[in-house]
């Protein structure tokens, strides 16, 4: 809900129950005056009854005694302390032949000697009759109300939170690599500059952070490749000097750690990098290409392996992807895919036998990579993780995976993978709106070539 | 050939001078601009490998210099940093390759090699040793004139081999050579295994001499005598 309807909602709530208050109150009031206007009339009457009674003489047809009762009564049934009273109730009207509402005004008084009561009486109009006016007038008021409420919060809305949505379109174009600081306008409202300068200071920070961490990054990478490079170069001219079988060996083992030194390095270099997000994607790649190529640079591989590959790759299918990053993913994939494979007949399937298997499927909705092979040690959500490996006896650093969950969460895509029956299915769909484990669901499993 | 090595350390330059000495090249080394600068105004090179972080300044710098003043130098840069950035200004300033440390030395040298074969021999493109030929545009081999019917990949390795003949090359180095840097190569001895196994026996096939042998426990070689 937007901020000025949130004000709105609120102003619109305090509104009603001042106003339902306050035709309380008018009505309340209304009611209280009129009778008190009337009861001071009806109490100069009944004086002026008592003056006419004092001064004796006939005046029981003198317009003064139309609606007044004057009765003798003894000392003894008047009241204390007060000298008039009123009641209000309905009494029948003569003059309109009706029920009306009726304000009698009872006064006592001491003439010579006897106490009397006057009493005078008169309709006035009843609160039933007032009520209707007062709800009438106070809906208009509130009607005007409400407009004028609704378009000043529109309007005095725009004019106060100019700055904040000026601050807010700043932020979301905020982007860590640029080069400079960002600027956010100037405002006259103290939260606002609050808030602004607090951004201004955050977003330095963040960029600093950046800034260094990808400086850290680029440094390690330069300071170890180089030290690395120089071991393996002596390595090399090592290896060409008389050297004896068990030198050999030495030499070869230290290599292999190097290898893996230099490739756990090189890896986590890149993942820094794309956590980082140094590889935006700005262009569409045309994946159906790419899968062609990685497959054919592959090819040899498959076939040394005695692998049997079955493709579906539809046509012209681009994904919003870097380049580099669509040949990182179809290489770790595919390789992968290879690397891992292993025929049925070797992890002992029952009746099984015959080359393993490579399918890839490549549609609109995402790319499939199925391959036979050993059951997987742990997991198959937890091989996404760095160094975590299916099979902790083979001879890989367990990164790839990791690398390409990296890039599918960076480019918003999904992904899934799941063993069955002896096939390794993975699943990248394409945009977050793409479940990859439905595009596993609908995946129907090549049959084992049974021999 | 003559190469300028302009590199900032010392024992990376020495590395790679010991290694080249050995093919007969002449080599000299600066580790920085300035130095590079000089001995660009005096000499003529064929080769210039370029490290892109000096202690004086960017590399990139000094490759504008060379392709201006020094069109004839074959300009390879090596980097540590691996950064997209470097690769693609690189080559776009005209450096003739680009190779990634820690790099194999053996590579460095088939790198120089096929930068030199592009630039100098101006469209024969034949690499030929004793009774083997190999086609550098066509990918073709020939063994006593025979065609050989060889994969991109073993085509790759024999050339691999040839440059660097007399010299033990790693399986590290191979599999680095044939997959590139990023495949997780350390499970792909296998296949380098097969790919000079079948290279082996189509060389002895088309009745070539078995120039290649295994060196226990590190790798293989080429036996040119």
């Amino acid at each position: 809900m937007k901020l000025t309807t949130k004000f709105t909602l609120w102003y619109f709530g305090i509104m009603l129950f001042v106003l339902l208050m306050g035709g309380y109150i008018v009505y309340y009031e209304i009611q209280n005056k009129l009778s008190r206007v009337e009861v001071v009339r009806h109490q100069r009457l009944n004086d002026l009854i008592a003056g006419q009674v004092r001064a004796g003489g006939d005046y029981s047809n003198h317009p003064t005694r139309k609606r007044a009762t004057v009765t003798p009564i003894p000392a003894d049934s008047v009241p204390r302390g007060i000298s008039t009273y009123y009641t209000r109730g309905i009494g029948w009207n003569p003059e309109f032949q009706e029920n009306e509402y009726r304000l009698l005004v009872t006064s006592f008084y001491l003439i010579h000697g006897q106490w009397y009561r006057i009493t005078t009486y008169s309709f006035i109009p009843s609160f039933y009759q007032l009520l209707p006016g007062v709800v009438d007038s106070f809906k208009w008021i509130f009607l005007l109300l409400l407009i004028l409420v609704i378009i000043s919060a529109g309007l005095i809305s725009k004019y106060i939170l100019a700055p904040f949505k000026r601050t807010l379109r700043v932020i979301q174009s905020f982007d860590l690599k640029q080069k400079t600081a960002i600027r956010l306008p100037d405002t006259q409202t103290s939260e606002f500059r609050e808030l602004n300068v607090f951004l201004q200071k955050m977003t330095e920070k963040a960029r600093e952070d950046y800034r260094s961490l990808k400086e850290f990054t680029e440094n390690t990478s330069h300071e170890l490749q180089t030290p690395t490079a120089i071991i393996r170069g002596k390595l090399d001219l090592l290896m060409e000097s008389d050297i004896r079988d068990e030198q050999a060996i030495l030499i070869a083992e230290t290599q292999n750690a190097l290898e893996r030194l230099s490739r756990i390095h090189s890896s986590l270099t890149l993942l820094t990098k794309l956590e980082n997000h140094e590889y935006e994607a700005d262009t569409r790649v045309c994946i159906s290409q790419l899968t062609r190529e990685t497959l054919n640079s592959f090819e040899e591989l498959i076939q040394l392996k005695s692998l049997t590959l079955m493709t579906t790759i539809a046509e012209k299918i681009y994904v919003p992807l870097h380049p580099s990053l669509a040949d990182l993913l179809l290489t770790n994939l595919i390789g992968n895919a290879i690397r891992h494979n292993m025929p049925p007949a070797d992890f002992g399937e029952e009746g099984a036998a015959g080359n393993g298997l490579i399918q890839v499927n490549l549609t609109r909705e995402g790319l499939i990579v199925v391959n036979t092979g050993r059951k997987p040690q742990v997991p198959t959500a937890e091989l996404f993780e760095r160094f975590k490996k299916g099979n902790s006896g083979s001879d890989s650093i367990g990164i790839g995976l990791a690398i390409v969950r990296q890039i599918c969460d960076l480019s918003h895509f999904t992904i899934d993978y799941q063993y069955r029956d002896g096939f390794h299915c993975l699943a990248v769909g394409f945009g977050p709106r793409v479940a990859a484990s439905k595009l596993l669901q609908n995946l129907s499993l090549p049959l084992h070539s049974r021999a | 050939m003559k190469v300028l090595i302009i590199e900032d350390n010392q024992e990376l330059a020495r590395n790679i001078r010991d290694f080249l000495d050995r093919e007969g090249y002449i080599c000299e080394s600066c580790d920085t601009l300035e130095a590079a600068k000089e001995k660009l105004e005096l000499f003529q090179y064929d080769c210039i490998l370029l490290d892109i972080g000096l202690p004086d300044g960017n590399g990139i710098s000094l490759l504008n210099l060379i392709r201006a003043e020094y069109k004839d130098s074959n300009v390879l840069i090596i980097s540590a940093k691996n950064a997209l950035d470097d690769k693609i200004i690189g080559l776009e300033k005209g450096a003739d390759d680009y190779i990634t440390k820690p790099f194999h030395l053996a590579e460095l040298h088939a790198r120089i090699r096929a930068v030199y074969r592009r630039k100098n021999l101006g469209g024969t493109n034949i690499v030929a040793f004793n009774e083997i030929s190999l086609n550098t545009d066509t990918f073709e081999v020939r063994v006593l004139d025979h065609l050989l019917d060889t994969t991109p990949k073993e085509f790759d390795l024999l050339l691999y081999f040839i440059v660097n003949k007399n010299r033990v090359l790693s399986r590290q180095a191979i599999a680095a050579h044939l997959w590139g840097d990023y495949t997780d190569n350390l499970a792909n001895f296998d296949f380098v295994y097969q790919h000079v196994k079948n290279l082996r026996r189509k060389i002895s096939g088309a009745g070539g001499v078995d120039y290649i042998s295994t060196v226990y426990g590190l790798g293989y070689k080429f036996n040119a005598q």
